[in-house]
């Protein structure tokens, strides 16, 4: 199937931003996602393209902040503000689709608290399509919101996960075999999270070889940081 | 739960095509040098080693194992010409543990043949045949034939067990087709092909049953029937088998109506002897597997409440 000009210029503006935060991760560079706004794209009304962009990276664009790599930025806040309220979703969205829409206002909220209860986060999404899934699917759904693979973060989600350390392992071991390495890399992401994953699965080990195999895809490269960071941060 | 009734027709159409085709099992006197004539001794072990799990499990029918035993028979008295193809091949490579291992299950079924015998014992204290070079898990296999046989296994079981992959448990991602074949035989010999699970040590038994399910999933959607039978062998020997439905279901709809299994994916073409060469072994492997899961299944039948 081949992917129309819109896609492909999505998958790009994705691709850079992740790019942008994979280096803040690194190194604290700031994101100045408000400059990426101004950027005029040939198709639509200014910072279109990049709104979508931010929706489709979700809470991670946030993730420096959320790790305390560098503080928050009003002027990024307020673009991810902006992209929520442009993207909300349909009434027949999916579960995961509903989830990452949360997670971004959950995000806003923990990084920049009202001074009145004027905005929430909104009720939480139920994982009740979790419940007794196969771990393949399980695994794969994880894999989509690894952005809400966050320490100290108890969502439904979370506690869907902690309950089967066993069953990611599984899948991350699965995604690998497949060299699908985005999947990989957001499942390792929430193995770093969980207690119980078996030690024969190599966990450290196995990211690397993710972000060897894969890490040319900034995405991939996103995932894999965030669980190195993760897992640092859990051994402190 | 899976079907005990899906799981023992696979090994019922496995063990007629291959009496139906038991003149495949045939040896090449004549071959060249090069090739070398034991190359086609291993289909024939593999077959008395099945037949015995199949005899020895106690599930097959009437017919079926009327159809395991005469198959047996051939090999011996016409393929192996009553032992005597054995001694051959001793001769022609003295110091090959081929002819040995072929032997062994026949011995255990009450056949014999003396010469080899001698030659076994003889092997067995030379240095030489110690120190013949070969993977770990075709050693710890040899071993566990020599401790069969009545000999003390040299090296002992236990040292080999840490040389194989599977005795080091390691990333489970790391692992591929050759790996998995050497997985399944190390389970294999360290349970005296699914007599004795109990011989599967705790950790590996944990390590399988943790990881087996992924490599099941994987192999069934490479639709690599050969390796996948294998594994649901390996599931069979754990302590807790899972009987895997989806892997069993798949690898039943594989079969051919003839009881025929494809090495990979579909049949192949060619002469009826090119055709036998490559499905024999995966089709020996439905046998194994079947008997092996419904006796596993059986046991589980009898051990749930009423």
């Amino acid at each position: 199937m081949k992917q129309s000009g819109t896609s492909i210029r999505l998958t790009g503006a994705v691709q850079d931003l992740a790019t942008e935060v994979v280096s803040a991760l690194r190194g604290g560079d700031h994101l100045r996602l408000a400059e990426s706004l101004s950027v005029r794209d040939e198709t639509g009304p200014p910072g279109d393209l990049a709104l979508a962009a931010v929706r489709v990276l979700g809470p991670d664009v946030l993730l420096p902040a959320v790790l305390r790599i560098v503080p928050p930025d009003p002027d990024d806040l307020a673009v991810v503000r902006k992209a929520v309220d442009a993207f909300p979703p349909s009434a027949d969205a999916s579960p995961t689709s509903r989830w990452s829409h949360w997670a971004m206002r959950h995000t806003l909220l923990r990084l920049d608290p009202p001074l009145d209860d004027a905005r929430t986060d909104g009720t939480e999404p139920g994982a009740g399509w979790l419940d007794g899934v196969p771990w393949q699917f399980l695994t794969h759904q994880l894999a989509v919101l690894a952005p809400l693979a966050l320490p100290a973060d108890d969502s439904a989600l979370t506690r869907a996960a902690r309950h089967r350390p066993v069953d990611v392992a599984r899948g991350f071991v699965r995604a690998v075999r497949r060299r699908d390495w985005l999947q990989a890399a957001g499942a390792g992401r929430w193995l770093t999270l969980l207690d119980g994953v078996p030690d024969t699965l190599g966990l450290e080990g196995g990211l690397e070889f993710v972000a060897q195999m894969g890490g040319d895809d900034p995405r991939v490269a996103l995932q894999v940081q965030a669980a190195q960071l993760l897992r640092a941060g859990a051994a402190r | 739960m899976t079907s005990t009734r899906l799981i023992h027709k696979v090994g019922v159409g496995a063990i007629e095509w291959l009496y139906a085709h038991r003149d495949g099992f045939r040896l090449e006197p004549d071959v060249d040098p090069e090739v070398g004539f034991l190359e086609r001794f291993k289909p024939v072990g593999e077959l008395a080693l099945i037949c015995k799990v199949l005899f020895r499990e106690g599930v097959a029918g009437s017919h079926q194992s009327h159809l395991a035993r005469e198959l047996l028979d051939h090999a011996w008295q016409h393929t192996l010409a009553g032992g005597r193809m054995l001694v051959r091949g001793q001769r022609t490579e003295p110091i090959s543990p081929i002819p040995f291992e072929v032997y062994l299950p026949f011995r255990e079924l009450g056949y014999s043949q003396p010469e080899l015998e001698r030659a076994a014992r003889l092997n067995h204290r030379l240095l030489g045949y110690a120190a013949f070079e070969m993977t770990p898990v075709r050693r710890l296999g040899l071993s566990a034939f020599q401790r069969r046989f009545g000999l003390p296994p040299q090296p002992p079981e236990a040292e080999l067990v840490g040389r194989t992959w599977l005795g080091r448990t390691p990333e489970p991602w790391t692992v591929e087709g050759h790996i998995a074949y050497a997985i399944t035989h190390t389970v294999f010999h360290l349970t005296d092909w699914g007599e004795r699970p109990e011989g599967l040590p705790p950790p590996v038994a944990d390590y399988l049953a943790t990881w087996l399910p992924v490599w099941l999933d994987d192999w069934l959607d490479l639709q690599r029937w050969d390796l996948l039978g294998e594994l649901l062998v390996v599931d069979a020997c754990l302590p807790r088998p899972t009987l895997d439905e989806r892997a069993w279901e798949g690898f039943a709809a594989a079969q051919r109506s003839d009881g025929a299994m494809p090495a990979l994916r579909t049949m192949p073409r060619g002469e009826p002897e090119e055709v036998f060469d490559v499905i024999y072994h995966p089709t020996l492997v439905a046998a194994f597997a079947s008997v092996m899961a419904t006796s596993r299944a059986l046991t589980q039948l009898a051990h749930a409440p009423a």
